[in-house]
């Protein structure tokens, strides 16, 4: 395997259809402005990538089959490129990313363009919509009738039964990742919020309330990789990809996803995050305590607080502790999304590996501005999708 | 006993002398339950995938809860005007963790608490009433 480096990386800001930002670009346009920023970066010619690794996304783009890299290479030129489509629910970019590095890594391409675009529908995310007493999702739905995030309130709500925590400590989960999303000039939240605005927000699914989960928004993502030798006729300072790793859930795995699961005495409700940052930790040869900071999916304030104990980052019960002492802050000693984070982009669903990769590159650069995490030199990435895939990214400097 | 009950579902549950039983099956070489049934077990453990019949029912305690403060898009049917109700995850003492339904109001719930299974209305419709399974706290 050879070492593989990130030189470049750009993103579209994040937004919602119809407003300043975003406004009816298509997703065609997004990934366009996100691709040109990271060949700038990269200074890199679109000539000179050899093949690419798009996410797929099923809700835009893509002629209707999730061929979204095919879409890019045709708006910056036919260059008869190899076009990898991965489709993985919201891990997509996670998994474009890892193929782009395990195609550089094992010497198939030298230098390749991984992508993550999304123009999200409005409202909640609709399910299967199968009318079948086969589909567990439609008897999920007509036998019981879960709401999306009743899913995530679930959580929260065993949570606060097991380590007491409060409704103001996932409020202040949100408090804090706005704070950071100030200083991102990507971000599609960039006001500040008291404890008073998210606790006055309304309930979406009790326990958890509108500003502690996130949106779905419209958005892109690029990063240019390549091999550590090509790297160097680029720039001096490549950012190091120390390991990408892609992992699915085991049959083990205690969270209620369907309409009964077998009860096993595994204590892991999230086995493909859990299975995808282990794995990365053994194959980088880097442990939780060296990493400096996590951008992690935070499709709600729970994971923030669930995640790095799952991980071994913090001790099981100890997340709302180092929480309320700021240590999840850019500047504390286990900083968690100092992008902002999903609360604060809202969720262009397959561009979010790709967006961690950027953010994971400002980073370890020292280019966070105000968000930036003090002497950054390891960062960990990780994604989650539909059907029990996940993936995490190690980046070094 | 005025109204005619049926489930909203056919094959998957049935009421059997005022008892819920929910129909899944078992593989009769490692014991893991299922509900629905399944053509085959699941468990990568398992070399001799064997399924049967199995009916589920009974007791358990209440891992978490959530609510619906708002109504579910179709194909959820509910009787106007929506009243919030609660979505209990329950490990039962026959071996599966299952999602359903809650009788009870949003504040009365407790997690850990003791619950029972029971099948109940989930909305009207041609004169009749839809059941589901539900859980009871006891
Ligand atoms: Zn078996």
């Amino acid at each position: 395997m050879r070492e593989v480096a990130v030189i470049g990386v750009g993103m579209h800001r994040f937004g919602k259809t119809g407003d300043d930002i975003v406004g009816t670009k298509s997703v065609g346009e997004l990934c366009r402005t996100a691709v040109d920023a990271a060949l700038k970066d990269a200074g890199v010619k679109w000539k000179q990538i050899q093949a690419v690794a798009a996410a797929s996304s099923r809700f835009s783009g893509g002629k209707g089959w999730g061929l979204n890299g095919n879409d890019v290479v045709e708006d910056l030129g036919s260059t008869g490129v190899p076009v990898y489509n991965m489709s993985a629910g919201c891990a997509a970019g996670g998994n474009a990313f890892n193929v782009g590095y395990s195609m550089v890594a094992g010497g198939v391409y030298d230098i390749m363009l991984v992508v993550g675009g999304e123009v999200m529908p409005k409202g909640m995310i609709q399910t299967s919509g199968v009318e079948e007493a086969t589909d567990p999702e439609f008897l999920r739905q007509r036998c019981i009738g879960m709401p999306g995030p009743s899913f995530w309130s679930t959580l929260a709500r065993r949570r606060m039964f097991e380590y007491g925590t409060t409704e103001e400590q996932f409020s202040q989960v949100a408090v804090k990742a706005r704070q950071c999303s100030v200083h991102n000039p990507n971000a599609r939240f960039q006001k500040a919020i008291s404890l008073e605005d998210v606790m006055n927000s309304p309930y979406v699914s009790n326990p958890l309330r509108l500003f502690q989960i996130c949106p779905v928004s419209n958005g892109a993502a690029a990063a240019i990789i390549c091999s550590a030798e090509v790297a160097r006729q680029f720039t001096s300072k490549p950012i190091t990809v120390a390991t990408s790793t892609v992992a699915t859930m085991t049959f083990d795995d205690m969270l209620p996803r369907g309409l009964a699961d077998p009860i096993t005495d595994c204590p892991n409700l999230h086995t493909e995050a859990q299975n995808a940052v282990t794995s990365a930790f053994e194959r980088s040869a880097i442990g939780p305590g060296d990493i400096s900071f996590t951008e992690l999916q935070d499709n709600t304030c729970y994971y923030e607080l669930a995640f790095p104990e799952e991980w071994g980052l913090c001790k099981p019960g100890e997340s709302e502790r180092l929480l309320m002492a700021g240590e999840t802050t850019p500047t504390g000693s286990m900083p968690i999304n100092p992008s902002g984070g999903f609360v604060s982009f809202g969720e262009a669903t397959t561009a979010m590996g790709v967006f961690q990769i950027a953010e994971l590159t400002w980073q370890l650069r020292g280019q966070a501005g105000g968000r930036q995490v003090p002497d950054a030199k390891v960062g960990l990435a990780q994604t989650l999708g539909l059907g029990g895939n996940a993936t995490a990214a190690i980046l070094k400097r | 006993m005025s109204e005619e009950r049926v489930p909203c579902v056919e094959g998957l549950f049935s009421e059997e002398n005022g008892v819920a039983v929910l129909h899944g099956s078992k593989c009769s070489n490692c014991q893991t339950p299922y509900f629905p049934r399944s053509a085959a077990c699941h468990n990568p453990d398992c070399d001799d995938s064997n399924m049967e019949d199995f009916d589920f029912g009974g007791k358990g305690v209440l891992w978490s809860y959530s609510v619906a403060d708002f109504p579910p898009p179709p194909p959820h049917k509910f009787d106007q005007p929506f009243v919030p109700y609660v979505m209990g995850v329950v490990d039962l003492d026959c071996g599966l963790r299952l999602i359903a339904q809650m009788v009870e109001k949003p504040e009365e719930v407790k997690v850990d608490a003791q619950v029972q299974l029971i099948i109940d209305t989930l909305y009207h419709e041609d004169g009749k009433a839809l059941t589901t399974w539900k859980f009871k706290q006891i």
